[in-house]
């Protein structure tokens, strides 16, 4: 089940970086996918695993 | 659900040393590439060379002077500390400047998130859950404790209720009109809140507090089931600081705190040496690694806090490591005769033995070469005369057995002593005043 969540956190990311890429001269956007990007460092933090296995 | 997340907190203790030493590597580089202090400090050891705790061990460590000192160059006001370009600085903290000048805290909106998720984990850990509604009787100001509480509440899905701007009246009505049925404040403060809801005739058992998180000072045992029994409320303990966050919580076992791992990388040394880890049982100084804030980038900070050291998991079912008690900050330690005194001595006895007394503070002053010790107290209304006078006699009789030293004790009258709705300041060393 780690492994699928941490998948989908991984889409999640690059999703918003995709926005980011997508919508550089539209500040509410590019800042929104910025705090989506925050939380998925933190969902990353929750769900460790993968560097130290 | 018990945890607040299941995964990290039930993993084998083994398995979290593996992830937080990989953590500890990574941050290590981020702080020496994104911190000029750290630059500058870690000249000479790479993140790939740390291979082992052992390696860690030989890193040096930050001290609170230092960060200070740190503060006194570009940009204003973080200065040498600043580990992300100011622009992403989102909001200004400060220490309490306790121990000397604050120290400027800048937080990044990732930053920030970070330590709330860590205090979410306090929460949960202490039984908030969504159907709180958490009254905050705190003006927030620039420290970050109530700061955190606010936004973990809203976090785990607590309805949080600020309430600066009040005095404790004010806010005695404000938790009985908005039927707030949890509350965080300091430990000093709680008591205070009840004492003037009892001079209001109000029992501060009847006014629906079930839960309370404690922050912003040390809370003694005793304290803490004082303000259980007033209240007839849960009371948590946690432990954190405004450089690296809330970093361990008090479970429903309520014996001892539980580290938040892997958030932070914690070493728990021996006072003397501070060069090993101190077995289970033993008091030694909290040095912390908060693992993954980097506005603030801090390695290896010496807390100066010391902590007995508990073992590893508990009935709760976390795995963790665990500390089994806050014994103070090094620096609340004086020499008073010749004889080490720790200030939470007397509030231990004074919580557990002397429900008559609603406040006391300590002063030491010297006289020519000898220092006086004064406990001043504040004893309830309505206590007679001659009923007082025994107190007295038997708190001085308590403060001679449980503290060594012999101390004037005097009753003050009712009001006199200051009340706190932030860090209490019951102890007073006056010995270097003229």
């Amino acid at each position: 089940m780690m492994d699928e969540i941490r998948k989908e956190i991984t889409k999640i990311e690059e999703a918003a970086n995709r926005l980011k890429t997508l919508a550089p001269e539209m500040p509410g956007i590019k800042r929104n996918a910025d705090v989506i990007l925050v939380f998925t460092y933190l969902l990353k933090f929750l769900t460790p695993g993968g560097k130290s296995a | 659900m018990k945890y607040w997340n299941p995964y990290t907190e039930t993993l084998p203790i083994e398995e979290l040393d593996r992830i937080e030493f990989s953590f500890f590597k990574d941050y290590f580089a981020y702080a020496k590439a994104n911190s000029p202090m750290y630059r500058e400090k870690l000249k000479g050891i790479n993140a790939e060379d740390i291979k082992s705790l052992d390696d860690v061990r030989k890193i040096p460590f930050t001290y609170k002077d230092e960060l200070r000192a740190q503060q006194e160059v570009a940009p204003f006001p973080y200065g040498a500390l600043l580990g992300v370009p100011i622009e992403q600085v989102s909001a200004f903290r400060q220490t309490s400047g306790t121990t000397g000048k604050p120290v400027y805290v800048p937080e990044s909106y990732e930053s920030w998130q970070w330590r709330v998720e860590s205090w979410c984990h306090i929460l949960w850990m202490a039984g908030f859950r969504p159907h709180h509604r958490v009254f905050l009787p705190v003006g927030y100001n620039v420290y970050v404790a109530f700061w955190e509480c606010h936004y973990a509440c809203e976090k785990v899905g607590c309805e949080v209720v600020p309430g600066g701007a009040l005095d404790t009246k004010g806010r005695v009505n404000k938790i009985l009109e908005i039927k707030a049925n949890a509350m965080g404040c300091t430990p000093t403060y709680g008591l205070n809140i009840a004492e003037e809801a009892m001079k209001m005739g109000i029992d501060p058992k009847t006014m629906g507090i079930e839960r309370m998180i404690c922050a912003g000072e040390p809370l003694p045992e005793a304290t803490r089931k004082k303000l259980e029994e007033t209240y007839g409320a849960h009371v948590y303990d946690h432990i954190g600081g405004t450089e690296i966050c809330g970093w361990a919580g008090m479970c429903e076992e309520k014996k001892g705190l539980h580290i938040i791992e892997p958030f932070f990388l914690i070493e728990i040394l021996d006072r003397e040496t501070l060069s090993k880890e101190v077995a289970e049982g033993e008091i030694g100084v909290v040095v912390i690694t908060p693992l993954g804030r980097h506005s603030f980038p801090m390695i290896r900070f010496n807390t100066n806090d010391m902590v007995v050291k508990g073992k590893v998991g508990c009935a709760c079912g976390r795995t963790s490591r665990k500390i089994m008690e806050v014994v103070g900050r090094a620096d609340d330690l004086r020499k008073i005769r010749g004889v080490l005194f720790s200030p939470k001595t007397v509030e231990q006895f004074i919580r557990e033995d002397y429900p008559e007394v609603v406040e006391f503070e300590i002063v030491v002053t010297r006289k020519g070469i000898m220092d006086e010790l004064t406990l001043r107290t504040e004893l309830q209304p309505n206590i007679g005369k001659e009923k007082a006078e025994e107190i007295r006699n038997r708190v001085k009789e308590s403060a001679k057995i449980k503290t060594n030293l012999t101390m004037n004790v005097t009753l003050e009258p009712e009001g006199t002593l200051p009340r706190y709705d932030l860090k209490a300041r019951r102890f007073k060393d006056l010995r270097g005043e003229k």
